[in-house]
């Protein structure tokens, strides 16, 4: 895709795949058997959708810093150099309508996941007028943190361990229905520290939840290394609570759906939750405000290191130099590489969501310019009936 | 229709709307096998199997947070605090999520989290407190606080069907008080929350005040009549929100107030209970609004300690004679 030289980390402007790093790509969803065995089912409208969330979740980002350069916004939290953990995951669920008309399976992003914000539907319009605040943005202004209860996602909130909380009691209000669905959820290496991870995955085991947990395993919590808050091998962690786990490439959108596929699979049938460790890296600071101090953190070697490793690039690579036509799915015989057409193919694809996200923006500035909420809507909405105290407060009556 | 106590009414309320709505179930530690720590729940889960009373691991967080997620989906969690005191383990989930949950992100989270709350059984500084203080600051949770059976088996039903979560605190010294047994009809009722009551009425001086406390401002009551001082006592009921009109409305025929409770004096519901008398009704005071409450420490162990740190039938006599003189 079209690197953004203002934009994006230094490693990815001039990003060109390490061959090495492509053929262990193919090596690492070949590995795993039954791993294997779903990515080869994946046909090219699955692949390409694939690749649609993982430009679509690094173009919002990319938005998203524009407008903090151009003052529209303070800040902004990315998930540049994690988005594979995020699309592939949700890919892997099933976003199909359930009885209730929402979608079977539900999702509690962090706010580092936002992609799962777009992939689970929500449009890239409503998560832009987020950061506005906008009286049309999901929350209608009172907080940035989005979600969207019909189209299945939690919205999150900063304190990130309590999400693994109520996520369980997500799962748990599926399993006391009997209803085959699956709740899950994402939580970094510097919070599943905090103690209602350890409560609420103890629970989600005792209970056997069909509670997928994601642990997003990013090398930092906000500006402490993973070697000063952390001395396990999370690998160890699925043993101890007695659940299911496995590891998975959190750079390889390709591993990360399969193994949550398998892991839903697992949670569906009533075997209780599944905690995977995805290894990834935050390309950036833990939001735009301190990226010099994230470069400060690591050794340049490291972000040297993952950032040949972009999630974006491999999987792009993949596609382009594999042998199956994304034109029409058809795996390519010895003549005739697809490779030219799979070019033309994914560039379409980049410049539709490019449109999409473009357009998105203007219309959430939009917003911004019409449609503030007005100052008395602060008092609205913390009680189901209309509060009485509030609207008083709000109405100025004091003595 | 026997006269029962205030435990086996809330018992009642909750079997009652177990047996009325199968979305209703609870959570809690030692609730199920065990049968809960007061007995509370004794019988629920051969009634109604283990998936509507679960035996959870010590993990308040957990419990609360797992009773925010199953309330977002529609189920009707009860969630038990073994004692009230506890709850400040879960006090990050109580109020940055459910508390906040409807305002952000337009999903309400209708659950009970109910507990045994209190002092004057010699429990502790760790089996005794009244935390309605530590939440009373937190715009989106609801507080009730019966002091009747009546009163309990229709707050309970009333806070199972509210669409907010609900802060549900049992005075254990009422639990098995014989005293306060009370004929409880079987009738499905409930009793709105939000709406104080009248327990006495009087000309000279209201005590406002809720739980255990609405007993010893009775009997001070009492004591007073003798003495040709005329008390009203409001029975707050609900703690968040408070009954505002009630309370003003007293305030207007009396003029004189004690506001009377068994938490802690500094932050504590007086204060902001005086605060809004002095918005609403400054002009129909005849003398300073007086707080009775416990001491500022922690609720000591020792029978002498924890007299000294409750308020007592004396202390109000000692306020109201003293407001009585202005």
């Amino acid at each position: 895709m079209i690197r953004y030289p203002a934009f994006d980390p230094p490693e990815y402007i001039d990003w060109q795949a390490d061959p090495r790093l492509v053929e262990e790509f193919a090596r690492t969803i070949e590995r795993d058997a039954g791993r294997k065995e779903i990515v080869s089912a994946l046909d090219h409208k699955r692949l390409l959708s694939l690749y649609e969330g993982l430009v679509r979740n690094r173009l919002h980002d990319i938005m998203l810093k524009r407008w903090v350069k151009q003052g529209v916004i303070s800040k902004a939290w990315l998930g540049t150099g994690e988005e594979a953990t995020t699309i592939g995951a949700i890919h892997a669920l099933d976003r199909s309508a359930a009885s209730d008309g929402r979608p079977t399976d539900f999702v509690a992003p962090m706010i580092r996941n936002a992609g799962a914000c777009h992939e689970m539907g929500m449009t890239v319009t409503d998560m832009l007028r987020g950061y506005l605040g906008t009286e049309d943005s999901p929350t209608r202004g009172r907080d940035l943190h989005i979600g969207d209860f019909q189209k299945g996602v939690i919205a999150p909130i900063s304190h990130v361990g309590d999400i693994m909380a109520v996520t369980a009691g997500i799962a748990l209000a599926f399993k006391l229905r009997r209803e085959p669905r699956v709740a899950l959820t994402w939580i970094g290496d510097g919070s599943a520290k905090a103690g209602v991870f350890h409560e609420a995955m103890n629970m989600a085991a005792v209970q056997r939840l069909p509670l997928i947990v994601i642990l997003q395993n990013n090398q930092v919590a906000l500006g402490t290394r993973l070697d000063q808050h952390h001395r396990a091998s999370f690998l160890d962690w699925p043993a101890a609570y007695g659940v299911e786990g496995a590891a998975m490439d959190g750079n390889n959108v390709l591993d990360v759906y399969a193994a949550v596929k398998v892991a839903a699979r697992h949670c569906r049938e009533g075997q209780g939750p599944f905690l995977l460790i995805a290894e990834t890296f935050r390309m950036g600071g833990h939001a735009t405000h301190d990226e010099r101090e994230a470069r400060q953190t690591f050794a340049a070697e490291l972000f040297e290191r993952w950032g040949k490793r972009d999630p974006l690039g491999l999987f792009e690579t993949y596609l382009i130099e594999g042998t199956m036509d994304l034109e029409n799915g058809r795996r390519a015989r010895k003549t005739g590489s697809p490779r030219e057409r799979n070019l033309e193919v994914l560039k379409r694809v980049e410049e539709r969501v490019t449109s999409e996200v473009e357009a998105a923006a203007e219309e959430a500035l939009s917003s911004a310019r019409t449609k503030m909420p007005r100052p008395e809507q602060a008092a609205e909405g913390v009680y189901a009936e209309h509060s009485r105290s509030s609207a008083q407060q709000a109405s100025g009556i004091v003595f | 229709m026997a006269a029962i106590t205030l435990l086996e009414a809330i018992r009642k309320g909750l079997w009652e709307e177990m047996e009325r709505d199968d979305r209703v179930f609870l959570l809690g530690e030692d609730i199920g096998v065990y049968g809960g720590a007061f007995k509370m729940t004794e019988g629920f889960l051969e009634r109604f199997g283990e998936d509507r009373v679960i035996d959870t691991p010590i993990s308040e967080s957990a419990i609360v947070g797992a009773a925010c997620g199953a309330a977002m989906m529609g189920l009707r969690p009860v969630a038990e605090m073994q004692f009230i005191d506890f709850i400040s383990c879960c006090f990050d989930i109580l109020t940055n999520y459910a508390a906040t949950s409807r305002y952000r992100q337009n999903i309400g989270i209708p659950m009970v989290v109910r507990g045994p709350s209190g002092g004057g059984v010699h429990g502790g500084p760790f089996h005794s407190q009244n935390v309605e203080s530590f939440f009373l600051n937190t715009p989106g949770l609801k507080m009730v606080e019966p002091s009747t059976p009546y009163d309990a088996k229709g707050l309970i039903k009333a806070a199972i069907r509210d669409e907010d979560p609900v802060l549900f605190f049992e005075h254990k010294a009422l639990y098995r008080n014989p005293r306060i047994k009370q004929e409880v009809p079987d009738d499905d009722y409930i009793v709105p929350i939000g709406k104080a009551a009248v327990r006495r009425e009087g000309r000279d001086i209201s005590v406002i005040t809720y739980g255990v406390m609405v007993y010893t401002a009775m009997e001070a009551a009492d004591r007073l009549q003798e003495e040709g001082i005329d008390i009203e006592v409001i029975d707050l009921r609900s703690l968040l929100p408070f009954d505002r009109e009630a309370i003003v409305e007293s305030v207007k025929k009396t003029s004189k107030v004690i506001i009377l409770h068994e938490a802690t004096r500094t932050g504590g519901m007086a204060g902001e209970l005086t605060a809004v008398i002095n918005e609403d009704a400054f002009e129909y005071l005849d003398g300073p609004i007086m707080r009775v409450t416990s001491i500022d420490t922690p609720v000591p162990y020792a029978p002498p300690l924890e007299e000294f740190f409750m308020p007592q039938v004396d202390d109000v006599l000692k306020a109201a004679r003293s407001l009585a003189a202005y």
